[in-house]
């Protein structure tokens, strides 16, 4: 009896190694051959599949650069708008969420609240209205209107709270003020230094969304110059890279890979910020 | 006692730059779309007239605004049904003590990249690996599956299930994450109660998990309606940005951006399509959330975390 269950719980385990296998293989093969073709010629490319690199890598490199595709510039714009985005974010939200955790004040539930019911509103749909209203004020194609939103970043905002209210110290507060600390004071060098690891966490999703958004910055930026990478990614699609497949996948490449990296370097910061912002009470 | 008042005024400031920055570039652009889209305005002219409810007369007998809308909605729930199934199973597994799976953090660090690419990108990707010359088709043909290659981006159907499978992808990890977060959260003694009792797997997984992770269920059946009426970057990049073929792929996102990009800039009608699907997904999502959201008050249900 106890031999057979055991049999049958061995069996078991075995199917369940074989799915994730194959779902690991499924995961990943899209990104393989990515990174693969990205260092194979054209003609490799055409003649079939590998799952090994080549050695073309700096030769596709120099089609790409040679057909007017500026991945340099590109990849600095992005990293530009990136770095001040997610700066943006992680200063004002946890501004936010330290004026709603640590007082008191009318309404304040109430914009909670309004916090709450944002995130769960598609805000990308009043585009055309933002569009238009920035035309107005003069920030379209201007970084400004892809950077400055992010100071009112709601889904920034709920995690920071959640993350405050785990850790925040009255008692530091209080101690702070006795000694005579500004209010912003004890948030600059009370609360935030305490805060750091979820600062962090916050930093790379900021950052990984700010880097991945293709739709603003394309009804935004008109200047081929001022072009983010995910936009040049888009022109790979035309007709003068047609048959430069090596080049294509390269450019595919460079604007994931920092973000591979990022994540082997970061994970467990990533995978648990998920987590964050969901569970509770 | 006045002091502490004075205090808590601080507040208004520590919250006043997020005001600020929401009402001039969150609400103002809602606001000033809801204008829009009662007005003919062009990005081509000055000038425009006050039409009242015309764009959305317009809309509402526009065979290609429906179609954008049944398209989204099928996209979304043929990745988010899967995706959900997926996610319960691996969640299960992976949290069954008997099972006992190794490597669980390194299944689900996998799991989950795709969730981090450049969703641009990866549309690019797989219309390379699905195109007439591409690996897709010389794999197939060389091992002999189909007699000659498939001009897959013609394909309405092809298509579709690539929009669906690129979602799926992307999101059965993260909502596999969220999953296990919630069941682990869940105290092992209700278990060993329910197994004293006699209950069977079943019925412990009805009776106790189903109803402590109702919450994370809800958030992730929300945030990703939310998400998916807006989908635009992988139907866009797939195939000619225009929903082709055959506007299989047309989307909400794609169809507003279609009359914003159109020869005149139609912004008037890009904004009644952008007001009409904001309408419909904010009211779902919030019915959602408010009907199936627990009443306060209810068992002690968290148990020690991991």
């Amino acid at each position: 009896m106890n031999i057979t269950n055991r049999t049958k719980l061995k069996i078991n385990r075995f199917f369940v190694y074989l799915f994730l296998v194959v779902l690991v293989v499924i995961t990943l093969i899209p990104l393989w051959l990515l990174i693969v073709n990205a260092t194979r010629s054209t003609v490799e490319i055409q003649q079939g599949i590998s799952l090994l690199p080549s050695k073309y890598l700096i030769s596709n490199y120099k089609i790409l650069l040679s057909k007017g595709l500026d991945l340099p510039l590109g990849f600095m714009n992005s990293l530009t708008i990136a770095v001040l985005t997610t700066v943006l974010t992680v200063y004002f939200s946890m501004l936010t969420a330290y004026g709603l955790v640590a007082y008191n004040f009318k309404g304040k539930k109430a914009f909670f609240n309004t916090i709450l019911v944002l995130v769960m509103i598609p805000m990308q749909l009043s585009i055309i209205g933002f569009y238009q209203w920035m035309t107005k004020l003069g920030l379209n194609d201007n970084y400004a209107s892809l950077i400055l939103p992010s100071i009112a970043s709601a889904g920034s905002v709920f995690f920071a709270k959640q993350y405050l209210d785990s850790i925040i110290l009255q008692d530091l507060i209080d101690a702070g003020r006795i000694d005579g600390a500004s209010e912003l004071g004890i948030f600059h060098n009370i609360m935030l230094p305490i805060a750091v690891p979820g600062m962090f966490t916050m930093a790379i999703f900021a950052f990984v969304a700010s880097w991945n958004n293709f739709f603003n910055a394309f009804i935004l930026i008109t200047t081929r110059d001022k072009y983010t990478l995910p936009m040049l990614v888009q022109t790979l699609r035309g007709d003068v890279y047609r048959h430069e497949y090596g080049a294509i996948y390269l450019g595919l490449a460079a604007s994931i890979v920092p973000i591979i990296i990022i994540y082997f370097l970061f994970s467990r910061y990533i995978i648990n910020g998920i987590s964050m912002g969901a569970v509770k009470e | 006692m006045l002091k502490k008042l004075k205090h808590h005024q601080y507040g208004y400031l520590f919250i006043a730059p997020f005001i600020i920055a929401f009402l001039i570039f969150s609400l103002y652009p809602v606001l000033n779309t809801i204008f829009l889209s009662f007005t003919d305005r062009t990005l081509m002219s000055r000038t425009f007239n006050i039409t009242w409810f015309r764009n959305f007369q317009l809309l509402f007998a526009d065979k290609t605004f429906i179609t954008a809308v049944k398209n989204t909605w099928q996209l979304w729930l043929m990745n988010f049904i899967p995706q959900m199934g997926i996610a319960f199973l691996l969640a299960i597994w992976f949290t069954n003590v008997r099972l006992n799976i190794k490597g669980v953090g390194v299944w689900r660090m996998i799991f989950y990249m795709p969730n981090l690419m450049m969703a641009s990108a990866v549309a690019a990707l797989f219309f390379s690996l699905f195109s007439f010359y591409g690996p897709v088709n010389q794999f197939l043909v060389r091992s002999g599956f189909i007699p000659e290659a498939i001009d897959f981006i013609r394909k309405p159907a092809i298509m579709r299930g690539l929009v669906v499978f690129i979602q799926w992808w992307m999101w059965f990890g993260q909502t596999t994450i969220l999953l296990m977060a919630a069941m682990t959260a869940i105290s092992v003694s209700l278990y060993e109660a329910a197994l004293v009792d006699g209950a069977s797997t079943m019925q412990m997984f009805t009776h106790i998990t189903l109803p402590l992770i109702k919450p994370v269920l809800i958030y992730v059946l929300v945030t990703s309606l939310v998400g998916g009426m807006q989908m635009f970057d992988i139907p866009y990049l797939l195939t000619d940005g225009r929903g082709s073929p055959s506007n299989s792929i047309l989307t909400n996102t794609i169809n507003m951006y279609m009359k914003f990009h159109s020869s005149k800039g139609h912004i008037g009608a890009a904004s009644a399509v952008g007001l009409v699907v904001f309408l419909m997904t904010s009211i779902v999502a919030l019915l959602i959330f408010f009907l199936l959201r627990e009443k306060k008050e209810q068992p002690e249900k968290q148990g020690a975390r991991r």
